[in-house]
């Protein structure tokens, strides 16, 4: 518990202080130093430069913010349609239950970063780099489901049998109603997945921006940094290239101790 | 249920759920707003005529019947249909790649599960949970793979097997070791042990065939992982696999090629879950 109130902690610092370094006065991720392109670390610019004479260190707060409010919003929609599936699943007819967990089977049987790469290669050429970002996470909400709606279902059907519920059922409570009873409790179970998704997202995006097929540039991205890596006379001349992958990982440690996965 | 059934029942399962993931994953790439276009679209040397005939036969070519028709008559003719990027015949650009894909899996496989049986073995069975085995698995896990391929390849130290094994083994690990901490917690194995059995009698005799049943279960989640992390590892290392192959079909838009390597992997992973959960409903029964 102590670990994950000091995990909790710390990443509400870094969203602090990334959120301060976006919204200064005179930062923005797109903005172009000329006469600094790939720039050791200096006073102008804290963690020196990219190769378009970008400020890294605005880069890669943005990343983090934006990484962190895809994930989340995707992880949300995810855990709701768990929720909404789940409990249908769970509560409606035997026929909707069996071909609900059927759909489930076909989504977990889908490799997603394939399902991924096939979405995003099929968007439109004159894709807006905002628009690449909300249908990433989008698809990454699409496909992350399955397995949490699976672990809903197992908690609403074990449910279904408490006391409790009998009760309410042979008060004559509908269905919506007892859907509606049903929700709170199944919080505790909720609540978890919302968290794990999160850096399971991170990290999806991450992988799929290193790829080239996340977020469009000039939005800054974690993929889009670690594209940087690739260029090996790049990283002779600075080591700040590193930076974006440590506070990365930093990030994803924390989110996982949050998420009791450390 | 007799066996006969029940095993004709698990086949027309795992059938019906790759045939509805062929029509998903068709319906999915149809439904992409970006399906029709085309790279030429972009070319200013183009007409707004010819711009014009690309897109209508494009609409004539991508209607969802025809491509419903060519994609299941690619695959009834064995060569699931034409490259857009090659104009050659899908299987022709896979055939040669599965083999270095399916080998690279292979390893990666083996060398995970011997890391993290071993890791899982000697944590699980130390008093209390130790820092030592926990610290270096969080941090593999919270390592995207492009990230952790790159860095291998910087620092010329290990390859596209190594990268892929301490993935899978970081992730292996952390089941295992629960898996197997509750076995040993088990109040029949800590009498065994209170009665001096040999450690290697308990292991054999009462702690593997315990966690057998998860084991069966871990091994489909862990050729899945491997799967996602195929491609980044492939590309960055590059392997001339099916991963490769696909990363590649998605940055020219090779939907046809694309669209065969996601379903061949679907398939390996619904055959995978499928068969775990076949050999735990045997183990139950």
């Amino acid at each position: 518990m102590k670990l994950k109130c000091a995990a909790a902690c710390v990443l509400a610092m870094l969203i602090l202080v990334a959120a301060v370094i976006v919204a200064a006065p005179g930062a923005s991720y797109a903005n172009q130093d000329r006469e600094s392109l790939l720039a050791p670390a200096s006073t102008r610019h804290p963690a020196g430069t990219d190769a378009l004479g970008r400020d890294r260190l605005v880069r890669v707060s943005a990343a983090l913010l934006l990484s962190l409010a895809g994930s989340v919003a995707a992880s949300a929609v995810t855990t709701a349609a768990a929720a909404g599936v789940g409990a249908l699943a769970a509560f409606g007819p035997a026929t909707v239950g069996w071909t609900a967990m059927l759909l489930c089977d076909v989504f977990l049987a889908l490799p997603w970063l394939f399902l991924l790469m096939m979405v995003r290669s099929a968007l439109p050429l004159t894709t807006s780099p905002a628009n690449s970002a909300a249908i990433t996470f989008l698809v990454l909400a699409a496909l992350g489901w399955p397995a949490c709606a699976r672990a809903v279902y197992r908690g609403a059907l074990s449910l279904k049998t408490t006391e409790w519920m009998l009760y309410a059922r042979a008060g004559g409570l509908r269905g919506g109603q007892i859907v509606r009873s049903v929700i709170p409790n199944l919080v505790p179970l909720l609540l978890p997945q919302f968290l794990i998704s999160i850096p399971a997202f991170v990290m999806a995006e991450a992988n799929l921006g290193a790829l080239g097929l996340g977020v469009g540039e000039p939005l800054p991205s974690w993929g889009g940094m670690l594209l940087e890596l690739d260029n090996s006379a790049m990283l002779f001349d600075t080591r700040w290239v590193y930076f974006p992958v440590a506070l990365l990982v930093i990030v994803l440690l924390l989110l996982e101790a949050v998420a009791g996965e450390a | 249920m007799k066996p006969a059934v029940s095993v004709a029942a698990w086949l027309a399962r795992t059938l019906a759920i790759v045939l509805l993931v062929i029509t998903g994953s068709t319906l999915l790439v149809r439904c992409a707003p970006g399906y029709l276009s085309d790279a030429r679209e972009m070319d200013a040397r183009y007409a707004d005529a010819a711009r014009g005939e690309l897109n209508a036969e494009a609409a004539r070519s991508g209607s969802l019947p025809h491509l419903l028709f060519s994609e299941v008559g690619g695959w009834m003719r064995g060569d699931a249909g034409l490259s857009r990027q090659y104009g050659v015949p899908v299987f022709e650009l896979i055939r040669p790649r599965l083999a270095v894909t399916g080998r690279l899996l292979l390893r990666a496989l083996i060398l995970a599960w011997s890391l993290a049986l071993c890791a899982a073995l000697l944590s699980s069975a130390s008093r209390s949970p130790s820092l030592f085995w926990h610290t270096p698995a969080a941090l593999l896990l919270a390592m995207p793979t492009a990230a952790m391929a790159t860095l291998c390849l910087l620092t010329d130290h290990g390859g596209p097997v190594l990268v892929m094994a301490l993935l899978l083994a970081a992730r292996d690990f952390k089941f295992l070791h629960h898996a197997l901490r509750r076995a040993w917690l088990d109040p029949h194995v800590l009498q065994a042990r209170a009665q001096g059995i040999r450690m290697r009698r308990i292991l054999v005799a009462h702690i593997l065939p315990a966690a057998a049943q998860q084991l069966s279960a871990l091994l489909s989640l862990s050729i899945v992982t491997a799967l996602s992390a195929l491609v980044p590892v492939e590309v960055i290392f590059n392997v001339p696999g099916l991963g490769q192959l696909a990363w590649n079909a998605a940055m020219n838009r090779d939907l046809p090629v694309l669209l065969a390597a996601t379903m061949i992997m679907a398939i390996a992973v619904t055959f995978a879950g499928m068969a775990s959960d076949r050999h735990s409903g045997w183990r139950n029964a």
